[in-house]
C-alpha cells in the first residue's frame, strides 16, 4: 500500500508542477489526441469455483492479490461531448493467493503464493463528458469492452508442492462489459490530470495439469481499477 | 491514419512486455521401452507427515487396527503416482502402466540414503485399482504398506499390474511369473529413474532391495527374486507371503476337490491370462465354463464392477466353481471317487471344500475331468499324495491349463534363493493353502532351510522362537475377532456361524502380522529402519 501511495503522490506532485512550470495555451485550444499515462490500482474482487478434478481435497480455492501498475492511455476526440479511450496497464504481474483448507496433505496451503501470471487486459471505452470544452473539470462516464489475456503463467515453488508438482497453467482469454467514471482537469495549455474508477468483468477457465492430471476451475473477476493520471493532448 | 499511429506506439509498448510462457510440467518418455518412466517426474498425491499420515489412516476402525499392530509412523509419506512402460504375456504387448513410489520424510531415519521394498500386491478385482492413491478408502492394501514400510523409514514401490488403472492391456497377466516379475523390476527402473526428480529429493536409494508382496504379490515377489538373481541385480533379501508358489500342485488340489475360498474369482483371472500367453487352453469359452456364466467371462475381470454386484447379478458364482454333480469316469472309479464332492466328516475343512460345489456352477465336470486325468497321469509331488523326499513338479503336464501351472509353477527354474529369505503365511488359510504353497516349497529347498537361509514362518502355529510376539499377537487378534462376532454389536452370531466368519477373513488377516514379520526380518539386514 506504500508503493501505492508513493505512486499517487508522485503523480499529483507532477501535476501540480507542471501546472507551475508549463505555459498557459490559449483556453480555447482544442486537440484530436491525447496520451495519458499515470497509476493503476487494480482491486480484483475473485470469485472461483473450487479446485476440481482427481486428487484435491475439497475445498481448494484462491484469489488474486490487489496491486498497482503503470496505467497508459489513448485518447481520441469525437465531438466536444464525447471521446474514445483505449486504456492499457503495464501487464502487471498477478499473485494469486491459495484459499481453502490450511493444509493440503501436510502441504500449507491457505495463504500461500500459489501462482502469478501476467494479464494483458486493454479496455476500449465510449465516454460522455459532461460541461462545456472550456471548462477546466470535466466529469465524465464511460462504457465499454475488456479483453483479457494471460500469459507468463507460473505455478510457484508452493504451488507445485501443493498440486503434486511442477504444474503447467493455461487460463482461457476473456472478452466483458466495462464502464467508467472519472473526471478531467485542464492544467494548462497541453497538460491535463485525470482521475478516474473502473470496473470490468473478466471469466476465465483454469486448466492446472501436473504431470498429466488435470485440475479445473472458472474464476470470475471483477477488476475495480482507480486511476491517476496525466495526459498530454495533441 | 492520425488515429492508428498513436494507437499503434502503445500497443507495442505493450505488447514488447507480453512475451511470457507457462512454467511447465513433468515429460512425457519419448520411448517406450520397458522400464522407462513415462512422465519425469512423477505427480505426487498425498504428502502427509508423520502426524499426519498417524491421524488419517487413526479416523477409521480398520487403521487404528493397522497402526496398532504396524506401530505410530515415525515418518511421514509422499506417495508418488508412477507411470511406466512394460509389456503384457507377449513381448509385442507394450503398454503403459502404474503404481507407486512412497517416500519416506522428515527428519534423521527417514530421509538420506534409504532402502527400498519392492513390493506386490494381491488379487484384487477392482480394475481401476491404484495402490498409489492414499486418499481412497478403500485401498486398504496401499494403506497397509504405507504404515508398515514407508512410514518407517523405507521407500516403497508397488506396481498397480498391467491391466489395471491406465494400462490399456485388455486383460490382467494373472500369476504369469515372467511378465509380472519382468513388470517389477521395469518399476523398479523407472522408480530409481524417478526419485531424484521428485519433490522428496532429500530421500535416496541406498541401494538395498527387499523384495515382498502378498498372496498374488507373494507368488509375484518370489518370481521377482528369481528374475532379479537371474539378472545378478543386487538383492539384500526377500519375504514372499501366503503366494501360490507350487502353482501345479494348488491346481491338482483344487480340481481333486479342496476348493479354496476365492476361486470363483482366482478361475476367470487364471485362464483369460494364460489363454492370452500360451493361447491354447480353450477354443471357445465353454469348453472349460458352464453355459451359465461362459459368455463374457474372458473379459469379466479385473472389472470397475464390484465383485459382490458380479455375484449379485449372475455374472459368476460366489463359491461353486463345481457341479455338485459330480462326473463318473468311466472305467476309473478311483478317479471317480477323487472327483467326488468331500464328505469327510474328520477333516476340519470339509465344510470350507464343500462351499465349491453347486448349482449353478462354473467349470464344466468334462473339464475338470480332463485336468484330474493328467495329473493321475503324470502327478505333482506333493498332491494329492506326497511323495518321498522333495516334492518336485509334474514331469510333462499334456493338459494345457495344468502346463501353464507347471510352467508357472516356482520350483521351475532349477534355482534357490541366494538371499535371507523369509516365507510366511497363515497355517489355516482357506484361500492360498499353506500347506501345499509354503511347506511345499519349503520341503523343496531343504538345503537352504537348514541352513536358515530360509525361514519359515506360520503366524497361526503356537508361538515360538523369533517371531513368537507376532504369532500371539495374530492368534489374540483372532480369539477377539471370533469374541466381536459372537458379541452383539458383531452380530451376535453362533459359534460356528462366527468361526465361518473367522475363515472367510482368514487370509486377509493374515497380511499385516506377515507384513510386520517381513518388516522385522528385513530390519535385520538393513542399514536404514532399526
Amino acid at each position: 500500500m506504500m508503493k501505492l501511495k508513493t505512486m499517487m503522490l508522485s503523480v499529483a506532485g507532477a501535476a501540480a508542477a507542471m501546472a507551475c512550470a508549463v505555459p498557459a495555451a490559449a483556453d480555447d485550444a482544442v486537440y484530436g489526441n491525447s496520451f495519458r499515462a499515470g497509476s493503476y490500482a487494480v482491486f480484483y474482487h475473485t470469485s472461483a469455483t473450487d479446485l476440481a478434478g482427481p486428487y484435491v481435497p475439497a475445498g481448494v480455492n484462491f484469489k488474486a492479490q490487489d496491486l498497482e501498475t503503470l496505467y497508459v492511455g489513448y485518447v481520441r476526440r469525437l465531438t466536444s461531448m464525447f471521446d474514445v479511450e483505449l486504456a492499457l496497464g503495464y501487464p502487471p504481474l498477478s499473485k494469486v493467493e491459495g484459499r481453502g483448507p490450511a493444509t493440503v496433505g501436510s502441504v500449507p496451503y491457505n495463504g500461500q503464493i500459489v501462482s502469478s501470471a501476467r494479464w494483458l487486459s486493454p479496455t476500449l471505452f465510449l465516454e460522455y463528458k459532461f460541461l462545456p470544452e472550456s471548462s477546466k473539470l470535466r466529469p465524465f462516464i464511460g462504457a465499454g469492452v475488456n479483453y483479457t489475456a494471460f500469459y507468463g503463467r507460473e505455478s510457484t515453488a508452493q504451488g507445485n508442492a501443493g498440486l503434486g508438482g511442477p504444474t503447467r497453467l493455461s487460463l482461457t482469454s476473456s472478452v466483458g462489459p466495462a464502464a467508467t467514471a472519472g473526471v478531467g482537469y485542464a492544467v494548462s495549455g497541453h497538460w491535463h490530470v485525470y482521475t478516474s474508477y473502473s470496473i470490468s468483468r473478466v471469466n476465465s477457465d483454469i486448466t492446472a495439469d501436473t504431470a498429466g492430471v488435470e485440475r479445473t476451475a472458472h474464476i470470475k473477476f471483477g477488476p475495480q481499477a482507480w486511476v491517476l493520471s496525466v495526459g498530454y493532448s495533441f | 491514419m492520425t488515429i492508428l499511429k498513436p494507437l499503434g506506439i502503445v500497443l507495442a509498448c505493450v505488447l514488447i512486455a507480453a512475451c511470457g510462457r507457462s512454467s511447465d510440467t513433468s515429460t512425457a518418455s519419448n520411448t517406450t521401452a520397458p522400464g522407462t518412466l513415462a512422465e519425469d517426474p512423477p505427480f505426487r498425491i498425498a504428502s502427509l507427515d508423520a502426524a499426519a499420515l498417524g491421524a488419517a489412516l487413526g479416523t477409521s476402525t480398520s487403521g487404528a487396527e493397522l497402526l496398532a499392530i504396524t506401530g505410530v509412523p515415525a515418518c511421514g509419506v509422499d506417495f508418488y503416482y508412477i507411470k511406466f512402460w512394460t509389456v503384457g504375456a507377449l513381448p509385442t504387448e507394450t503398454t503403459e502402466s502404474s503404481g507407486a513410489l512412497m517416500v519416506p520424510t522428515g527428519g534423521a531415519g527417514c530421509t538420506g540414503p534409504r532402502p527400498v521394498v519392492l513390493y506386490a500386491h494381491g488379487t484384487n478385482t477392482n480394475k481401476a485399482l491404484n495402490i498409489a492413491d492414499i486418499t481412497d478408502s478403500t485401498n486398504t492394501e496401499g494403506a497397509l504398506i504405507a504404515a508398515m514400510f514407508a512410514a518407517q523409514g523405507y521407500i516403497v514401490v508397488a506396481p498397480n499390474y498391467a491391466g489395471y488403472d491406465i494400462s490399456t492391456l485388455g486383460y490382467h497377466p494373472f500369476l504369469n511369473a515372467a511378465q509380472q516379475s519382468g513388470e517389477m523390476m521395469n518399476i523398479l527402473t523407472a522408480a530409481r529413474t524417478a526419485l531424484p526428480h521428485t519433490l522428496s529429493a532429500s530421500t535416496s536409494d541406498n541401494g538395498q532391495l527387499f523384495v515382498t508382496g502378498y498372496s498374488e504379490g507373494g507368488h509375484v515377489a518370489l518370481a521377482t527374486l528369481r528374475a532379479l538373481q537371474a539378472a545378478r541385480a543386487t538383492v539384500t533379501a526377500a519375504a514372499p507371503m501366503s503366494g501360490p508358489y507350487a502353482l501345479e500342485a494348488f491346481g491338482d488340489a483344487l480340481f481333486f476337490g479342496s476348493v479354496d475360498l476365492g476361486s470363483t474369482e482366482f478361475a476367470p483371472l487364471l485362464t483369460t491370462s494364460y489363454q492370452h500367453a500360451y493361447g491354447n487352453i480353450y477354443e471357445a469359452t465353454t469348453d472349460i465354463y458352464s453355459p451359465t456364466y461362459a459368455n463374457g467371462i474372458d473379459t469379466l475381470l479385473p472389472s470397475t464392477t464390484p465383485i459382490d454386484t458380479l455375484f449379485a447379478t449372475g455374472l459368476l458364482p460366489a463359491t461353486a466353481l463345481f457341479d455338485s454333480t459330480t462326473p463318473v469316469v468311466p472305467g476309473q472309479p478311483a478317479l471317480t471317487n477323487a472327483l467326488a464332492e468331500p464328505d469327510d466328516p474328520a477333516n476340519p475343512d470339509t465344510p470350507l471344500f464343500r462351499l465349491g460345489f453347486g448349482a449353478p456352477y462354473l467349470i464344466v465336470n468334462d473339464y475338470r475331468v480332463s485336468y484330474a486325468a493328467d495329473a493321475v497321469a503324470d502327478p505333482d509331488g506333493a498332491v494329492p499324495t506326497p511323495q518321498a523326499g522333495v516334492p518336485l513338479a509334474a514331469k510333462a503336464p499334456t493338459q494345457t491349463l495344468r502346463n501353464a501351472f507347471y510352467v508357472n509353477d516356482l520350483r521351475n527354474g532349477s534355482w534357490a534363493p541366494t538371499v535371507p529369505t523369509l516365507l510366511c503365511g497363515g497355517g489355516q488359510d482357506p484361500t492360498v493353502f499353506f500347506a501345499v504353497n509354503t511347506q511345499t516349497m519349503a520341503d523343496f529347498w531343504p538345503a537352504q532351510v537348514a541352513a536358515k537361509l530360509i525361514t519359515v514362518l506360520d503366524v497361526d502355529a503356537t508361538p515360538s522362537g523369533p517371531f513368537e510376539k507376532i504369532q500371539a499377537g495374530f492368534i489374540a487378534s483372532q480369539a477377539a475377532l471370533l469374541e466381536y462376532y459372537e458379541s452383539a454389536a458383531g452380530g451376535g452370531l453362533s459359534l460356528p456361524q462366527a468361526q465361518a466368519q473367522l475363515v472367510e477373513g482368514y487370509h486377509t488377516a493374515v497380511a499385516p502380522f506377515c507384513s510386520l514379520a517381513a518388516r522385522s526380518f528385513f530390519n535385520q539386514l538393513s542399514s536404514g529402519p532399526q
